[in-house]
C-alpha cells in the first residue's frame, strides 16, 4: 500500500533489473516448461471453456439476425441502440445506476465509517448499517417490494402520518422508480463500503495523526489533508467495485419491476435478458451483452489504470 | 512448514503427493464427466411416459390422470417439473434437439406452439385430432390455436374461460347480482366504489396480466373486430380499439381499478376480505380461491363480462394449454398413445376434478359448479370463443404490445400513443413473421 508518507522518493530503484546470473537461473528445461504448462492448464482451460468461448460465441451471434433463418447482418443488431427507444432509455437508466451506485455508497460509506470508527454504541450502529450486506440481492428486493408497492408500507406510513398526498406508485413512474431502486441498492451496498473504509481508517498510522495535531491541523483539515490521502487505495476499490456493480445491476430491478412498466426501468443487463429470453431475439440480446461487456471492461480499465499505476511508472 | 528454498532437496514422499494430486485430478475429472453426462430423468421407464411441465403444483393431477390413461393405453404419466416458466421454455427448446427429449411437453397454444412446430421438432397429431373430432371430444374452434400450416401439433391440455370472480357474500351485502348487461356492471362498480371497495383487479405486475383488460374490453366492444385484430386483419388504431381504451381509461380515472402494481397472488385474499369486488382472471384461479377458503358457488361465483352494447354477440376469451409430442421423444409410440387418449372423458374427469377448471372436451363433466354453469350456458347460447391475446400473434408482437399496455396502465403513455405504438409494432412484426413463413 502506498501512502502519503512512504511515497517520498528514496533511493530510486534502477529501471533496468540487474542481469541475471547464468549460474543461478539455468535455462528452463522442456520438462519444467511442460510441468508449468500442466499446472496452468486447469485454470486456463476452465477460463477458456467457461468465459472466453461463450464470449466469443456471443460476439459471433451478435452479427446474425433473429429471423427464422438467421443470416449475417453485420452491425444491424448494434444499430438497435440508435433506433430502439427502449435500448436508449436502458442506457440512460444504466448511467443513472452507475452515478447512484458509485456516489452514494462512497459518500455514505465514508461518512458512516468515520463516525463509527470508535468503540461503544457506534459499533452497534455500524453493525446495523453493515447487516443488509449479508442479505442476498433478491431477498432485499422482496423486502423493498413490501415497502414500495402502492399498497405497501411506505404509502401506509405516509397516510398514517397525515402525509397521504405524498403517497404514490413508487415503482410505476419513471424516473422515480429507477431512483427508489437505487436507494434500495444503496441501503444494501453501503455496508461493504463501510467495512472497507473502516479497514482503511484502522491502518492509518496514529503517528501521522499525532503529527498533524502537533502541527495545529484541526478536525476537518486533518481529515482532508491527512486521513483522506491515506484512504486513497480503499476509495479506489470502493469506486471500482461500485462502478462494475452499477453497470451490471439486475436482480433488484428484476424482482421489483421486471424492467417495467413498459420497459421504462430497464438497465442494459435487464435489456440483455429481455431481448434474449423474453422477446426471443438472441442476436439483439447478444449485441446488448457485448456492448455491456465492453463498457464494463473499458470503464474498469480506464479507472483502474489511472488509479492503481504507481506514480512515475 | 518445510522450506522451499533448497532447489536440490528431494521430497521425502514424492509419490504420496503425486498420488494425492493424481487422485484429486481423477476425482475432479470423474465429477466433471458425471456432470456432463446426460441425465436419466427422461430415460424410458416401462409403463410410463414422461411429461415436462412448468407447474409443479399440478404434478398430483398429472399422476391421477396418468392412472386413468394407463387403463386405456398401458402408460401412466411421469411429470418432470421445472417451476420457472422462463427457464422451462429454454430447457425444453434445447432438449427437443437432443435424442433424449421428454415424451410429452406442456406448451402454450397459438403462436408459441406455431413457433416451436416450425422448427420441425414436434410430431404431427392431425390423425389423432381428427379422431377426436369424429367422437365430438373436441371443438373445431380450438384447432387453429393448435395448428401450423394446416397440421395439428398439440392437444388441448385444459380450456379455461376468462371470468370475473366475485365474493357472493360481498355482493349480497350490497344487494348486487352478477351483471347481465353493461349497465348493471357499471352499477355494481359504482355501488362497490361508494362502499370503499375497489371494484376491479387490474395490474401489470408480472407483465402478462397487462393485456387481460385489453382483450376483455376489445372483445366485449366487438368480438369480430377482436378476431380480426389478432389475425392482423384489423388495425389497433381503428375506432373499436379506441372505444375499448376509453372505457379502460374511464375505469382507471374513477378509481375502479387496483393500482397497476397490485400482486395478483393477493387477489384471492383481497376478494375474500372484501377489499376488491371483482377479479378478472383465468378460470384456473378457482383453485387459488378454494385455497383461500372460498367454496365455488357458495363463497365465490363468477360471470363473463357482458358486451358493452346489448346487441353485440356474447363472447368469452378462452385459454388452452397444450400437450405436444416431441419428434425425438424417447418413448414416442407411448407418447402418441397417451396424446390420443388424453381427451377421453374418463381421463378428463379426473384431471378437471383436480384442476377445478374446464376441459377442452365438451362432453367431459366439469366438477366445479361455477364453471360448469358458465360452460353450459356458453354452449347453449353459442357464445363466440376467442383465444387469449398473449398467444394470438407472433411472440415478439405480443410481448412488445403487452409492455405498451403496462405503460398505459401507469399513465406513462396515453391511449392514443399506446395504440399507435401497438399498430406500428403489429405491421413490423407481422411482416417479419410472414417473411419467415415465405
Amino acid at each position: 500500500m502506498t501512502s502519503a508518507v512512504d511515497r517520498r522518493p528514496t533511493a530510486a530503484p534502477s529501471p533496468v533489473p540487474p542481469p541475471a546470473s547464468p549460474v543461478r537461473t539455468p535455462p528452463r528445461r522442456l520438462k519444467d516448461r511442460l510441468a508449468g504448462a500442466g499446472f496452468l492448464a486447469p485454470a486456463v482451460l476452465l477460463v477458456a471453456a467457461l468465459l472466453l468461448t461463450p464470449f466469443a460465441v456471443t460476439v459471433y451471434r451478435s452479427f446474425f439476425g433473429d429471423g427464422r433463418v438467421s443470416s449475417f447482418t453485420w452491425f444491424t443488431n448494434y444499430g438497435l441502440f440508435l433506433s430502439d427507444p427502449v435500448l436508449a432509455k436502458s442506457i440512460e437508466n444504466t448511467l443513472m445506476w452507475v452515478v447512484g451506485t458509485v456516489a452514494l455508497p462512497l459518500v455514505l460509506g465514508l461518512g458512516i465509517a468515520v463516525m463509527t470508527n470508535q468503540s461503544g454504541w457506534s459499533r452497534v450502529a455500524r453493525l446495523l448499517v453493515v447487516l443488509p450486506y449479508a442479505i442476498s440481492g433478491s431477498a432485499v428486493a422482496v423486502v423493498w417490494n413490501f415497502i414500495l408497492t402502492t399498497d405497501g408500507a411506505a404509502n401506509q406510513a405516509l397516510q398514517a402520518l397525515g402525509l397521504g398526498s405524498f403517497a404514490q406508485g413508487w415503482l410505476l413512474e419513471w424516473p422515480g422508480n429507477t431512483l427508489v431502486m437505487i436507494v434500495a441498492n444503496t441501503w444494501q451496498s453501503t455496508g461493504v463500503a463501510v467495512i472497507l473504509f473502516l479497514v482503511g481508517l484502522q491502518t492509518i498510522p496514529p503517528e501521522t495523526l499525532e503529527a498533524a495535531s502537533l502541527d495545529g491541523a484541526d478536525g476537518l483539515r486533518k481529515f482532508w489533508y491527512v486521513v483522506m490521502p491515506q484512504l486513497r487505495t480503499v476509495s479506489v476499490i470502493v469506486v471500482g467495485s461500485s462502478l462494475v456493480n452499477g453497470l451490471k445491476s439486475f436482480d433488484l430491478i428484476w424482482v421489483l419491476t421486471q424492467g417495467g412498466p413498459g420497459r421504462n426501468s430497464e438497465t442494459l443487463a435487464v435489456s440483455m435478458y429481455q431481448e434474449t429470453f423474453l422477446a426471443l431475439r438472441p442476436g439483439a440480446g447478444a449485441a446488448v451483452a457485448v456492448v455491456l461487456t465492453v463498457i464494463v471492461l473499458l470503464a474498469s480499465w480506464l479507472y483502474l489504470r489511472r488509479q492503481l499505476t504507481p506514480k512515475g511508472a | 512448514m518445510r522450506s522451499t528454498g533448497g532447489t536440490t532437496e528431494q521430497s521425502p514422499h514424492p509419490i504420496r503427493r503425486r498420488t494425492v494430486l493424481a487422485g484429486l485430478g481423477a476425482g475432479a475429472a470423474a465429477a466433471l464427466a458425471g456432470g456432463c453426462a446426460r441425465g436419466d430423468s427422461t430415460a424410458s421407464i416401462p409403463g410410463t411416459t414422461s411429461l415436462a411441465n412448468d407447474n409443479a403444483t399440478w404434478d398430483a393431477g398429472y399422476v391421477a390422470a396418468g392412472r386413468e390413461l394407463k387403463k386405456l393405453t398401458g402408460y401412466a404419466l411421469r411429470p418432470l417439473s421445472n417451476p420457472n416458466p422462463t427457464a422451462y421454455t429454454q430447457v425444453t427448446q434445447i432438449s427437443l434437439q437432443t435424442t433424449k427429449a421428454t415424451d410429452l411437453i406442456k406448451w402454450q397454444s397459438g403462436y408459441n406452439l406455431k413457433q416451436l412446430a416450425r422448427t420441425g421438432s414436434l410430431s404431427d397429431l392431425t390423425g389423432l385430432w381428427d379422431a377426436y373430432e369424429r367422437k365430438g371430444w373436441v371443438t373445431r374452434s380450438l384447432r387453429d390455436a393448435m395448428s401450423y400450416r394446416g397440421a395439428v401439433y398439440g392437444m388441448p391440455l385444459y380450456q379455461s374461460y376468462y371470468v370475473l370472480f366475485y365474493n357472493t357474500e360481498l355482493f349480497d351485502k350490497h344487494g348486487l347480482r352478477a351483471p347481465e348487461t353493461w349497465e348493471e356492471l357499471l352499477h355494481n362498480a359504482e355501488v362497490l366504489k361508494k362502499s370503499g371497495v375497489t371494484p376491479f383487479v387490474a395490474t401489470q405486475s408480472g407483465n402478462w396480466p397487462a393485456y387481460e383488460w385489453f382483450e376483455e374490453l376489445v372483445s366485449k366492444v366487438d368480438p369480430v373486430f377482436y378476431a380480426d385484430l389478432i389475425a392482423g386483419r384489423a388495425r389497433y388504431t381503428d375506432p373499436q380499439a379506441h372505444k375499448a381504451m376509453q372505457i379502460w381509461q374511464d375505469f382507471m380515472k374513477k378509481g375502479w381499478m387496483t393500482p397497476a402494481d397490485f400482486d395478483q397472488n393477493n387477489g384471492p385474499a383481497a376478494l375474500k376480505t372484501g377489499k376488491v369486488g371483482m377479479f378478472l382472471h383465468g378460470s384456473w384461479q378457482s383453485q387459488g380461491l378454494a385455497a383461500a377458503g372460498m367454496k365455488p358457488g357458495e363463497g365465490f361465483d363468477a360471470f363473463v363480462l357482458p358486451p358493452v352494447d346489448s346487441s353485440t354477440k356474447r363472447s368469452v376469451i378462452t385459454e388452452a394449454g397444450v400437450l405436444a409430442v416431441p419428434e425425438k421423444a424417447v418413448s414416442h409410440d407411448a407418447a402418441m398413445a397417451n396424446a390420443g387418449n388424453w381427451l377421453n372423458p374418463s381421463v378428463q374427469r379426473v384431471w378437471t376434478d383436480f384442476l377445478q377448471d374446464g376441459s377442452a372436451n365438451p362432453q367431459a363433466v366439469t366438477s366445479n359448479p361455477v364453471l360448469a354453469r358458465l360452460r353450459k350456458r356458453a354452449l347453449r347460447e353459442h357464445w363466440t370463443e376467442l383465444p387469449r391475446y398473449g398467444q394470438s400473434g407472433p411472440p415478439n408482437l405480443m410481448q412488445g404490445n403487452t409492455d405498451d399496455l403496462g405503460a398505459f396502465m401507469t399513465q406513462a403513455m396515453s391511449s392514443e400513443a399506446t395504440l399507435r405504438s401497438m399498430a406500428s409494432r403489429a405491421s413490423k412484426e407481422w411482416a417479419a413473421w410472414n417473411k419467415d413463413e415465405s
